[in-house]
């Protein structure tokens, strides 16, 4: 728990400083994580604090975003009079692009903040120091397993506003022209392959390791008092929303080309 | 709801979800239901993918699963395809796979074709034939092909109104016949000239047959002629069946005045009137009695020409109507006149003839004029065989 003391304000050297500490970081974190003894008590803590306490969060974000899908690209469709592939339009943007990107950033905002704010407040009030003193490994305990239950529930996350958005996709189709459910699902997945649903949403699971490695190396970097607690849960959530956004560019990239 | 439930309640629900989804998309793709394979070879795919659909008769059926490039030139390229086994009962060995597009831009599919019934089945991995696919770049090669020729169409139909132009303008400017019967005022004027002078010609012309008219009727009161008009009793042999119906009515009449043409007329062959005082019971009859229709018949004896004495009886009874309509005052429109021409009978007098003033009651129905054939007896007699009692039959003189 050494950040490189810097050797001057230089932003450009503070740039690369922070991926050169994120590097480390990132080492000492993989280096505990596979390394006995496992903390699954905290695990699952932490599999619940992200995963189910955020489910109402990403079910409404992902249940909001089928509806607006669905008005905007019927209205779209109907112009170009290609109204009958409007669940498949639903379908594909939702599996391919909106669920993930939706859920990851909904994320990033809520659990980027917690955990950012949480250890940042563990380290100004010199818990994690307390921690490392009483021969626990705190990278383990408290880094390891934040971001493996965030990698483990992105997914299965996604896979909720998934749902969430093409059933409130197929309310919102359904009031406006009637069709059944087993119509706009079969007519939806009409050409779809695994290629189109598992890449999308295990992708996710790199969204999970994004947020949750930056949270907590933005947290556990912290310095200074409730300032620097504040700054943290800032920066948490500004740099993991960035970086999934960025990362996304890259793993569509390589969704493309290697599940075509 | 504790941790550890809520948790687990969670990773369930999603994991279900997921579940769905991979279902849903594997029975898209004919991966949890009982397949069978077959091949087919196509010189060129036209875009087909693996893992696009396959239709039997349009129905979704299953899935390309296959596309492999052949190893040498020449060869053709082995596309091979799952299908549900529901299709087995319908796809035989002579079906025939072809690749189509769904509308303009849609995605590609392999199309089946269902198989003769009295064909064999067909078993996993076996090959059927196909039919090359109908690219969009062919069938706009087509359309193009089409829109040229339509186009030279359309340069024919140019030139063709560019010709007609050139000859309308032709026309205008006064080129050639039709130019010059269009433009020239001239030949117009002349035309017009030539009409009126040909008009002027007609009046003339009627100018002179009136005067000849005159001239005649002139000639015939001349002290030269006027014996000729005045021995044979009329002057106008025009006029000779103005009056004269084609029969006798039907039913019979109601009074008869008979008299010899003997005493009536000058001479045997003439129809100048002689003693016409005698003829002025019947006209008293006809001036005080009402009556349908009454008709002067006169006929001739067995002397003499035929043709001649159908004349001179046609004369005989218009002269008779002539001196009856002048005497006596009745609707002279109820006089007819018969000419019967030879006519063998009991009031024959000397070959003279007779001449009989038949009257008919009201409501006899008047035969029809012999008027359209005016002063041509033997044709109207020759057309008329219903005018019977011109009979020629000789007869033994008496």
């Amino acid at each position: 728990m050494s950040p490189t003391v810097s050797s001057s304000k230089n932003p450009i050297n503070e740039f690369f400083e922070w991926f050169g500490d994120l590097g480390i970081f990132f080492w000492q974190v993989m280096r505990a994580a596979v390394t006995p003894p496992f903390e699954f008590r905290e695990l699952f803590r932490q599999l619940d604090e992200i995963g189910s306490k955020s489910l109402p969060l990403v079910a409404a974000a992902g249940a909001a975003i089928g509806v607006v899908l669905s008005l905007e690209t019927r209205h779209s469709l109907i112009r170009f009079g290609a109204k009958s592939m409007l669940p498949t339009a639903i379908v594909f943007s939702v599996v391919h692009e909106m669920g993930p990107i939706v859920t990851g950033l909904i994320v990033s905002g809520r659990v980027g903040a917690g955990i950012g704010a949480e250890l940042a407040s563990m380290k100004v009030t010199e818990q994690i120091d307390a921690i490392e003193a009483s021969a626990v490994n705190p990278y383990r305990l408290l880094a390891a397993t934040r971001i493996l239950a965030c990698i483990l529930m992105l997914p299965l996350l996604t896979l909720t506003a998934d749902f969430c958005a093409l059933m409130m996709g197929w309310v919102s189709q359904a009031l406006a022209e009637p069709i059944s459910l087993y119509k706009f699902i079969n007519d939806g997945f009409r050409g779809a392959n695994f290629n189109d649903l598992l890449p999308p949403t295990l992708k996710t699971a790199m969204f999970g390791l994004i947020i949750g490695l930056i949270a907590c190396f933005q947290g556990m970097r912290t310095r200074g008092g409730a300032g620097g607690v504040g700054r943290a849960a800032m920066n948490s959530v500004v740099l993991s929303s960035l970086f999934v956004i960025l990362g996304n560019v890259v793993l569509v990239k390589l969704i493309i080309i290697f599940f075509p | 709801m504790s941790r550890a439930a809520r948790l687990g309640a969670f990773i369930v629900a999603t994991l279900a979800i997921l579940a769905a989804g991979v279902f849903i998309v594997g029975s898209k793709r004919y991966l949890f239901s009982s397949t069978y394979q077959l091949k087919t070879q196509f010189k060129d795919v036209a875009g087909l993918a693996v893992g696009d659909d396959v239709r039997v008769g349009g129905v979704h059926s299953g899935t390309v699963r296959d596309i492999a490039l052949p190893h040498r030139p020449g060869e053709t390229i082995t596309v091979a395809m799952d299908l549900g086994k529901s299709t087995h009962e319908i796809v035989k060995r002579d079906s025939v796979a072809s690749i189509e597009t769904e509308g303009m831009v849609g995605s590609q599919y392999l199309a089946l074709s269902f198989g003769s019934s009295g064909s064999a089945d067909v078993r996993d991995g076996d090959s059927i034939a196909s039919q090359p696919p109908l690219e969009m770049a062919a069938l706009f090669k087509k359309a193009s092909d089409i829109l040229d020729s339509s186009q030279q169409s359309a340069q024919y139909a140019t030139q063709a109104t560019a010709n007609i132009a050139s000859i309308s303008a032709k026309i205008d400017g006064g080129q050639g016949t039709v130019g010059a019967l269009v433009n020239d005022k001239q030949l117009y004027n002349n035309l017009e000239q030539t009409t009126s002078a040909l008009h002027d010609t007609m009046l003339h012309a009627q100018e002179g047959v009136t005067d000849f008219q005159e001239n005649m009727e002139a000639m015939k009161h001349n002290f030269l002629l006027r014996g000729f008009f005045k021995n044979r009793g009329y002057e106008d042999s025009a006029e000779l069946a103005k009056n004269e119906i084609e029969r006798l009515p039907q039913g019979t009449p109601m009074k008869e005045f008979t008299y010899p043409a003997k005493q009536l007329f000058d001479k045997h062959d003439t129809a100048e009137l002689k003693n016409q005082k005698s003829l002025n019971a019947g006209g008293g009859f006809l001036a005080n009695n009402q009556f349908g229709i009454a008709v002067v018949v006169a006929s001739a004896g067995m002397e003499g020409d035929t043709q001649k004495d159908l004349v001179l009886t046609e004369a005989r009874s218009m002269v008779v109507r002539e001196y009856l309509v002048e005497t006596f005052e009745f609707d002279d429109s109820q006089l007819k006149t018969l000419g019967m021409g030879k006519q063998t009978g009991a009031a024959l007098d000397a070959g003279w003839g007779t001449v009989r003033i038949l009257i008919y009651p009201a409501g006899t129905e008047i035969p029809p004029n012999k008027q359209a054939q005016v002063g041509t007896s033997s044709k109207a007699t020759s057309n008329q065989p219903l005018q019977a009692p011109v009979s020629t039959t000789p007869k033994p003189l008496r």
